[in-house]
């Protein structure tokens, strides 16, 4: 039974999840939850998900979601067919390199995105609600002030776990591609002030299964 | 050299890495880390820490840092010398149930538990009053994902499985605070008593114990 996503077209999160199949070259198919019609939270789909939350997936009955842990299943069991995404787990050392950086984009990064991509983008386009303009502010605040952390280790080594990109880039793109694209903040492409950063980005974002889901599924 | 914690034991990412220590019977020193007086934000400190932050690990010279990245290190390394807190790597739906059993700890767990600790404690701290609106809002959100947990726990007896994991575990330190400062959303059999079961069955656990009374110390 082919692999089956369960998500919106546009959500970011969901996008992630296709990016990554993309990279590992996995048939899928992809099953639009109605989002505005509040499915998420029947009671139906709760026994998928507990938290009513999308994306999941369905990989011939086993049952995933959290799209991070989702994407590492992904890279893991079809690793022969695409890109090595990480590091070999028989490599303590790499393996722990390799977890220091997806904690680096969750801790460091994420919650600031979200909060940025909520206000910029997602209020004005899809809810016809205003930006909180006050609050846009001071979660940029907060995500440069790690800017400075991704520039030190980005000018040591060309990506977060080392010297080939991992699952732990990428995660970054969906909402950085958004908050850059299309709300209009220089942020992490600045070159003059992050020139490392801006390296880095311009390179996980021109990979081809990326520009392959950017606009949607 | 033995394996060295750079952070503070009272503090919950320090707690999380001194109790899978404990569990593992892994060696180690603890180093405390000079917070109040910023050390952690020196340019020597930035060095070994790019973010600024603890706890942070230096293995014989291997330098780690981020909790998640530190507690799969340790439980993996001294899988056989004490309880066996994440699975074998070798085993991918084992492996990926843990990725998204830490995930759903730092998504729907440690945001709301953290958000209570900080008004209730960390701004009386810092001299200012806790915002008991935004409280009651974390525990509504709290216990809105609880009922996941209590899904999830109704069906196996730990969050990634049958078994313990380190990510059972990262719930101790902002469980117990809140605990103490008076939400009772885990504890309380009469809501969730799957939940409450899984509670009392972590939190009474000897490692745990100790990790207390040093904190304590």
């Amino acid at each position: 039974m082919v692999f089956k996503l369960f998500g919106n077209a546009r959500s970011r999160p969901t996008l992630r999840v296709a990016h990554i199949l993309k990279e590992m070259q996995v048939p899928f198919e992809f099953v639009a939850i109605d989002v505005q019609g509040n499915e998420h939270k029947t009671a139906e789909y709760l026994k998928k998900q507990p938290f009513g939350q999308i994306p999941y997936i369905d990989d011939d009955g086993f049952v995933l979601f959290e799209t991070r842990a989702i994407c590492k299943y992904i890279a893991t069991k079809w690793r022969g067919q695409g890109p090595a995404l990480f590091p070999d787990p028989s490599d303590l050392k790499a393996t722990a390199l390799f977890d220091q950086a997806l904690s680096i984009e969750y801790s460091n990064f994420d919650n600031a995105a979200v909060n940025i991509a909520v206000e910029k983008v997602y209020k004005p386009k899809y809810l016809n609600k205003p930006t909180d303009e006050a609050l846009v502010a001071e979660q940029v605040s907060k995500l440069e002030a790690k800017l400075e952390g991704y520039e030190a280790i980005l000018s040591k080594q060309k990506y977060l776990a080392g010297e080939y990109v991992t699952l732990a880039d990428l995660y970054h793109i969906t909402f950085g591609f958004y908050i850059v694209e299309e709300g209009g903040l220089m942020l992490f492409t600045d070159e003059a002030k992050y020139p490392n950063m801006a390296r880095w980005w311009k390179d996980i974002t021109s990979r081809p299964a990326w520009l392959a889901v950017k606009g949607g599924l | 050299m033995v394996l060295k914690i750079h952070g503070v034991p009272k503090f919950a990412y320090t707690q999380i890495v001194l109790v899978v220590l404990k569990e593992t019977n892994a060696p180690y020193e603890l180093i405390t880390v000079d917070w109040i007086n910023k050390e952690h934000k020196t340019p020597a400190y930035l060095e070994k820490h790019p973010f600024g932050q603890y706890p942070y690990m230096d293995d014989d010279g291997f330098i780690l840092h981020e909790t998640s990245a530190i507690v799969k290190y340790i439980a993996t390394k001294y899988r056989a010398s004490g309880t066996a807190l994440a699975p074998d790597p070798s085993n991918l739906k084992a492996t990926v149930l843990f990725d998204q059993a830490w995930s759903v700890q730092a998504s729907d767990f440690s945001p709301y538990a953290g958000g209570i600790v900080m008004e209730r404690l960390g701004k009386p701290f810092h001299g200012s009053q806790p915002d008991e609106q935004a409280v009651q809002q974390h525990i509504t959100n709290l216990e809105n994902k609880l009922n996941g947990y209590e899904a999830i726990l109704g069906k196996q007896s730990y969050l990634a499985g049958d078994n313990l994991t380190a990510a059972d575990l990262a719930h101790l330190p902002l469980g117990t605070l809140i605990g103490e400062l008076d939400v009772k959303s885990l504890e309380d059999p009469t809501r969730r008593p799957n939940v409450a079961r899984w509670w009392n069955d972590i939190s009474n656990r000897p490692a745990w114990k100790e990790v207390l009374s040093i904190s304590d110390a």
